[in-house]
């Protein structure tokens, strides 16, 4: 009797192995050969299905797939050690474009540029000091983000004052997100009044990672009459987005559309300055079969998010104010006038 | 001796290492067709899954070498694992043992150069950042150790904490004080220690570093520690029983507090390790999970040295070769952590496998942990 049932595991496992030895069913698409446009996806740590950064340089992916006709690809990375070895399962696939997800994956990428020449790479939030010949970063600009949504606070505010929350101006994405608030504000009336605090009073340990600060500073000025708040810094902004739409104010999220993101705001959650990823991913996979991708840093464009569940509250003619300054920003037509980083 | 004595001894030997290796075999077999079941029932197909892991795992020089690189760390900590529970004493706080290891290590890697003002030669380099690694661990291992020893204070609790502890302090470090001032650099991670600080690759081209050869090093001196030495001999006494141990004339707390120093000292090694053979840096989200995952690897390995780089390697492969699997399938990669808490469960739970495979019960049971009583 124990005799056959090891007999029948040790079958089951040779079978397995033996099917394992034989062709793996490998996808038809051959990425080596010329005619075959691939492109292949590496995530940071985390899933690609994020509603952040990770899925929507996915969905520019699949944009591709759709309308270059490109045969795409993810690896999901578990760990951060695998960076390089993800990447080159690509490379060594002969892909023709990889998309590296995020800031973390940046030294990774520098060095797979270099070790595949034939390949193009796009690395989403990565500046670049010295990009290869095939290397582009795709960054944001951040301050036409900021202006967007200030320029639909300024609009949205009934008490006529309007607060910001960010972690330090010293970063200088997050500086460009505060002044270009600031500006989208004043362009649509610089006689509002304007709260800004950075959370500078800390170290750097600390000041993206302060939810409790920026509860308090959201709710002190909810006292003072505010009735927008926008939020920028990791789970320091976070903290004062769910602050502000406790009190019952409208509060603006951002990089993406934080009604995925914080669930708890959703009911006063007005939008979300944002960093337009998955556009910004197709154009530069699109110029890159096409062989017009620029090298080094490329800007991407911003946007702000849907009104989701304000969509009632928010009157046709800001909704048509908001879509001609997006397009302003756009054409170049209307500058934000803020410095890269704080002077 | 006569000939039949030697036989005699050779087949009690043979049977010793099969009843060693037959439940955890039957238990990696037994995880591998309930997984491939899981894989067919949300719709992959499981031979293509297994075809893709396997070519990940060993399928190239390269694929080899990059489960070498993944099963480093998880032999060291494997074996730290090991140690302890071979002592009587669960070290679940081998994940807090790593990071400060592995922090430390990156300390000395960039921060002694900068503090002497020039570049110490490697050897004395690299030996510093490694025992400083070690010792790090050593302490923290060795704390719980002796709470346990002289209050009675239970190591799996106080591990635990130990590991909230020891991460809380490690994320304080990467964000501030250790932080790469580099403006460009937005994320909580060290400067790059020196080259002198490094561990050299195997071969060139390739990843796997010498620090595969320590692990194994590491693995055949526990397995002389425990079993060649007094010191062994006293931590095993005191593992199988500590009341008898202590009317043989062991000084028990002694030992208690040494065999949890020890084993933390493995699991900063693995950090260490990781730093200055790998990752050249420390970074937050590097090696997390490891030191849970060794507590599977020393189940798995019976707690022997041999059984651990066994299990390490195979928890290698399949960690390693699941980014293949999924190139290939498209079949998430948890797959992969639902293998292996089945064959973690089939082998903590071998009655199971025993009755499945009809086996019966031989040997000593092993003992992994003690109650408060202790």
């Amino acid at each position: 009797m124990k005799k056959q049932y090891t007999l029948f595991a040790i079958l089951l496992v040779v079978s397995m192995l033996l099917a394992a030895c034989g062709a793996p069913a490998e996808k038809a698409a051959d990425c080596k050969s010329e005619e075959v446009f691939c492109v292949g996806l590496v995530t940071d740590v985390g899933k690609i299905d994020d509603k952040s950064f990770n899925q929507s340089a996915w969905e520019g992916v699949k944009l591709a797939e759709k309308d270059l006709a490109a045969t795409v690809q993810y690896i999901e990375t578990t760990d951060a050690k695998d960076y390089d070895k993800n990447i080159a399962t690509f490379g060594d696939a002969g892909y023709d474009v990889v998309v590296t997800v995020g800031f973390a994956l940046g030294e990774a990428t520098s060095k797979a540029a270099a070790a595949y020449p034939e390949t193009s790479f796009i690395g989403v939030d990565q500046f670049l000091e010295a990009a290869a010949p095939n290397q582009a970063g795709l960054n944001f600009p951040e301050d036409q983000a900021g202006f967007l949504v200030g320029a639909l606070a300024a609009q949205m505010s009934a008490s006529k004052k309007i607060g910001g929350v960010f972690a330090t101006d010293a970063v200088p994405p997050v500086w460009r997100f505060g002044e270009g608030y600031r500006a989208g504000i004043a362009y649509i009336d610089p006689a509002l009044e304007v709260n800004i605090v950075y959370h500078n009073d800390v170290g750097f340990d600390k000041t993206f990672v302060d939810p409790e600060w920026g509860a308090t500073t959201a709710n002190s000025m909810v006292d003072k009459g505010v009735d927008v708040i926008f939020a920028g810094g990791g789970k320091t902004g976070n903290g004062a987005v769910i602050a502000a739409a406790q009190k019952g104010i409208y509060a603006i999220g951002v990089d993406t559309d934080q009604y995925y993101t914080i669930p708890e705001a959703q009911k006063m959650l007005l939008s979300s300055a944002m960093k337009l990823i998955t556009p910004g991913v197709f154009d530069l996979v699109k110029a890159a079969k096409e062989g017009t991708m620029t090298s080094g840093n490329n800007f991407g464009s911003a946007g702000y998010a849907p009104f989701h569940d304000l969509d009632s509250k928010v009157p046709a003619e800001v909704k048509a104010k908001m879509e001609e300054i997006a397009k302003g920003l756009l054409d170049g037509s209307i500058k934000t006038n803020v410095a890269p980083v704080k002077p | 001796m006569s000939n039949s004595e030697n036989n005699e001894r050779w087949k009690s030997a043979l049977k010793a290492v099969k009843d060693a290796i037959l439940v955890p075999t039957l238990a990696i077999i037994t995880a591998v067709i309930v997984g491939g079941l899981v894989i067919a029932v949300v719709g992959g197909d499981p031979f293509a899954a297994y075809a893709g892991l396997f070519q990940g795992a060993f399928g190239s020089v390269k694929a080899i070498s990059e489960t070498g690189v993944w099963a480093t760390p998880y032999i060291f900590a494997g074996l730290a694992v090991a140690l302890a529970f071979k002592g009587g004493l669960f070290n679940i706080g081998g994940e807090g043992q790593l990071a400060l290891g592995a922090t430390t290590s990156a300390l000395v890697g960039y921060g002694l150069p900068l503090w002497l003002g020039y570049e110490p030669p490697m050897y004395i380099h690299l030996t510093l950042a490694l025992g400083a690694g070690a010792l790090v661990g050593f302490i923290w291992g060795a704390i719980p150790g002796a709470l346990k020893a002289y209050t009675g204070a239970h190591e799996v609790i106080n591990t635990i904490m130990m590991n909230y502890i020891a991460l809380n302090v490690v994320s304080f470090l990467m964000n501030g004080p250790m932080k790469d001032h580099n403006p460009l650099n937005v994320i909580a991670r060290t400067p790059l220690i020196a080259e002198g600080a490094r561990i050299a690759p195997i071969f060139s081209g390739l990843r796997i570093h010498w620090g595969f050869g320590l692990a194994l090093l590491a693995a055949f001196i526990v397995w002389w520690l425990l079993w060649k030495t007094t010191l062994g001999f006293e931590i095993r006494t005191v593992g199988a029983n500590p009341d008898a141990a202590k009317y043989a004339g062991i000084n028990v707390k002694k030992i208690m507090t040494l065999t949890m120093g020890l084993s933390g000292m493995l699991a900063g090694l693995a950090g260490s390790i990781e730093v200055t053979g790998l990752n050249y840096r420390h970074e937050l989200g590097f090696s997390s999970g490891y030191g849970f995952d060794a507590i599977a690897i020393a189940l798995l390995g019976k707690n022997h040295p041999v059984g651990v780089v066994l299990a390490a390697i195979l928890f290698a492969a399949m960690r390693n070769g699941a980014t293949r699997m999924q190139f290939l399938t498209q079949i998430p990669v948890d797959i992969i952590s639902v293998i292996q808490a089945l064959i973690l469960l089939f082998v903590a739970a071998d009655s199971i496998v025993r009755y499945i495979y009809r086996i019966k019960q031989s040997g000593e049971k092993v003992v992994l942990t003690r109650g408060w009583g202790g």
